[in-house]
């Protein structure tokens, strides 16, 4: 395999606040290859944004602070870049999608205009070169009429038209990377499939990665070459999509899937407890207090290392059950569902229906 | 591809010739107007004689440091208020759609306007009412006094009442000076009085406050503690004993209002654009490689500039009548004719000559007024948490 665009080594983000030291990204580590769709998968509060956000280093410093780790994107470490060098690469090459629309075009500018500023910002073209280019993203991703739109301010598009605007401005400039963040969590389920078949277009058409960062399973299962599933700032599991669909390993990964309905034993299991303080930490494996599975060997010390499932370097899971020598069927319950491991992905998100647009 | 272009145009590049550079062109435009202001004023300050008047054609006119400052001020108005509005003209026509709604509003915008252009023009047509005692007391047209009220009365004299003429419309005052005149000179003491003013605080406001809110941490801090410091002291006693060492004069009453009167809009712009720098878009800008003070300038102050301006209608008001109160003190400055100097020398005469203080306080009054109503007016049009 090739060298990934994108590789993060032992990422650790942290918040000063007046609670005291907010670890929200805690040593997380994972590759983004180029042309591939990989999906930052967990609840609310496990540090998914933060992890996007700190990849060209959008976090507020202070309070927040990149205390340790390594972005290394197309061979240069980001975390070392001066803020102007990093400053080219926004925008230019990583681009950004945000979650919610309404908020992330400027009311008191245009859309053209504000299309023209993110193309202006990175190539010296004239004004009506950047408009022409301008109108031709605006169409590129769907928007109808796009001429007659250009100058219309963005109230006066809709939701999923306005994340087409913002869709537009990220790919501007032709970037290497998106970074997604839950961009279809404020859409509706129409305007969702809409969006992420444009998204899956474009990714082929401008050959670009894409980092999405989403809770739902659904949206993984459909676009995602390879999954990262986090939790309190720490990574589970990760691999590629169909093995940590077809062998959820880690106990975590099997209760996210368990909250989808029709899965499993038919209804949908909700995960008991709630997220740990962010301040204050379990010792162990952050999962442990929520966990069905946990031992003893799980309350102690840190998190578990990385162990390959069933020996596939590619699918890493943190869990004390898979160290060399562990009986990871406690965790997999192969016993009790035999064939859960086969079941076909495609399968799960029915209530997606997300094929159609793409 | 992005690559060969990001070798090509490399970062130095992008620091120097940037077509999106922090300023639009509009503070381009601004900032070369400002400049060549400054460049006739030091050649006015420096290479001619302070005798010698500034224009002689079409009128002979000596431009003083006031109207400098004033002329600055005029620009600037026009750079960010007539240009933007004109640019985005179905803005602009929605906003008036709203203001107008507000009947008071667009009486008191109009008002004002006249008032403005009047008092911008006035005084280089008119010339400055001077001394005549022959004249005093004349009261104002279609209107008469006891005739052992004026010294000579200039209009008829019919059983016993001096009628007013039209050559003193409005009257004259003890000292024989025409009050419209004075009036007329008295609403461009005012305009520059709450303009000039008004500029300075909102314009450092409203740098300071974004600065503040966006730099967080230390500079918040520092700054912020400044505004502290400032808002308890006493520019007031600082006015008070300059105008005892140097006597009074309206420049410095700007200068001193002017920059030490910004604390509280700099709080105001700072909790606002504290909402707004966590706004998506602007971490969307950043995300798209937009400097610190390109977002502070293209994408907090534009959206704060509502409140801004709806404060600022008000302030005006405040700087006039404050100069008004201190000019009816004799605190102001003795050299100009504003309002409340007149006010202040027509109070002993108010039983015989009642004209003299209630022009000018008409005038004072209606022009308070008419900017509150606009201030009212457009705080329903711009603010945008009234229409969404």
């Amino acid at each position: 395999m090739t060298e990934p665009l994108l590789s993060i080594r032992d990422l650790r983000t942290v918040f000063h606040t007046d609670e005291g030291l907010v670890r929200a990204v805690d040593g997380v580590s994972f590759d983004v290859g180029r042309g591939e769709t990989v999906c930052l998968v967990g609840e609310s509060g496990s540090g998914k944004t933060v992890t996007g956000e700190s990849i060209t280093r959008l976090i507020r410093t202070p309070p927040g602070e990149i205390a340790e780790g390594e972005i290394v994107f197309d061979g240069r470490d980001l975390t070392t870049l001066s803020d102007g060098d990093l400053r080219d690469l926004r925008g230019d090459r990583i681009a950004h999608v945000f979650q919610n629309p309404q908020g992330a075009l400027n009311p008191v500018y245009t859309v053209g205009w504000q299309i023209v500023e993110a193309i202006q910002l990175h190539a010296d073209v004239p004004r009506a070169e950047a408009r022409a280019r301008g109108v031709d993203l605006l169409d590129r991703v769907g928007i109808p009429e796009a001429t007659r739109r250009f100058d219309d301010y963005p109230h006066e598009f809709s939701g999923g038209m306005k994340q087409r605007v913002a869709l537009a401005m990220a790919l501007a400039t032709n970037p290497d990377l998106l970074i997604a963040d839950e961009p279809t969590t404020a859409l509706d389920v129409t305007i969702q499939n809409q969006i992420l078949g444009l998204l899956d277009e474009l990714q082929a058409e401008f050959d670009m990665s894409i980092l999405l960062i989403t809770h739902d399973l659904g949206v993984v299962a459909e676009v995602a070459d390879r999954v990262v599933v986090m939790y309190a700032g720490k990574v589970m599991e990760r691999g590629g999509v169909f093995d940590v669909f077809e062998r959820p390993s880690h106990p975590y990964t099997r209760a996210l899937l368990d909250c989808l309905p029709g899965r499993g034993d038919g209804g949908a299991t909700s995960i008991g407890g709630k997220l740990p303080s962010p301040t204050d930490p379990p010792e162990g494996c952050r999962f442990h207090p929520r966990c069905a599975y946990a031992v003893d060997a799980c309350k102690r010390g840190d998190q578990p290392p990385d162990y390959a499932v069933d020996g596939d370097e590619d699918h890493v899971v943190s869990c004390v059950h898979y160290e060399p020598g562990g009986d990871p069927s406690v965790v997999r319950g192969e016993e009790a569902v035999p064939t859960d491991g086969g079941r076909p992905v495609d399968d799960e998100p029915t209530h997606t229906d997300g094929e159609e647009h793409t | 591809m992005a690559r060969g272009t990001d070798t090509f145009e490399s970062v130095d590049w992008e620091e120097t010739g940037s077509r999106l550079s922090t300023l639009s062109r509009r503070d381009w435009g601004a900032l070369l107007s400002g400049l060549a202001i400054v460049a006739v004023f030091l050649y006015d300050y420096l290479v001619l004689p302070a005798s010698r008047p500034t224009i002689t054609v079409p009128v002979e006119w000596n431009v003083t440091q006031l109207d400098w400052l004033f002329v600055a001020t005029l620009l600037a108005i026009v750079f960010y208020v007539a240009v933007p509005l004109y640019d985005n003209r179905r803005l602009t026509a929605y906003y008036w759609r709203e203001f107008r709604k507000n009947r008071m509003a667009v009486l008191s915008l109009g008002y004002l306007l006249v008032v403005f252009c009047i008092g911008v023009v006035g005084p280089i047509l008119l010339e400055k009412p001077t001394l005549a005692l022959d004249q005093a007391y004349q009261p104002p047209a279609y209107m008469s006094v006891d005739s052992s009220v004026p010294v000579n009365c200039l209009g008829e004299v019919a059983s016993g009442r001096c009628q007013g003429t039209m050559a003193h419309p409005l009257g004259t005052t003890g000292d024989g000076k025409d009050i419209l005149v004075l009036v007329i000179y008295g609403m461009q003491v005012s305009m520059k009085v709450g303009l000039i003013s008004t500029l300075l605080v909102v314009t450092i406001g409203t740098a300071v406050g974004t600065v503040a809110a966006y730099g967080s941490g230390l500079v918040d801090e520092l700054l912020m503690r400044y505004v502290d410091i400032q808002l308890v002291f006493p520019a007031f006693f600082l006015y008070l004993l300059l105008t005892y060492l140097f006597g009074g004069s309206l420049f410095m009453f700007i200068l001193i209002f002017g920059l030490t009167g910004w604390g509280s809009i700099a709080r105001l712009v700072r909790s606002e654009a504290l909402q707004r720098a966590e706004e998506e878009y602007i971490t969307a800008a950043r995300s798209a490689g937009a400097g610190t003070l390109y977002v502070i300038r293209r994408h907090l102050v534009p959206n704060v500039s509502n409140s801004v301006i709806t404060a600022a209608t008000l302030l005006i008001p405040g700087f006039i009548l404050f100069e008004a109160s201190l000019s009816f003190l004799s605190l102001g400055d003795p050299t100009v004719p504003s309002w409340g100097q007149v006010i202040a020398n027509g109070r002993s005469d108010l039983s015989t000559a009642w004209w003299i203080s209630t022009v000018p306080g008409v005038f004072l009054f209606t022009t308070i007024l008419a900017f509150n109503f606009m201030g009212d007016a457009l705080r329903d049009a711009l603010d945008p948490r009234q229409e969404t």
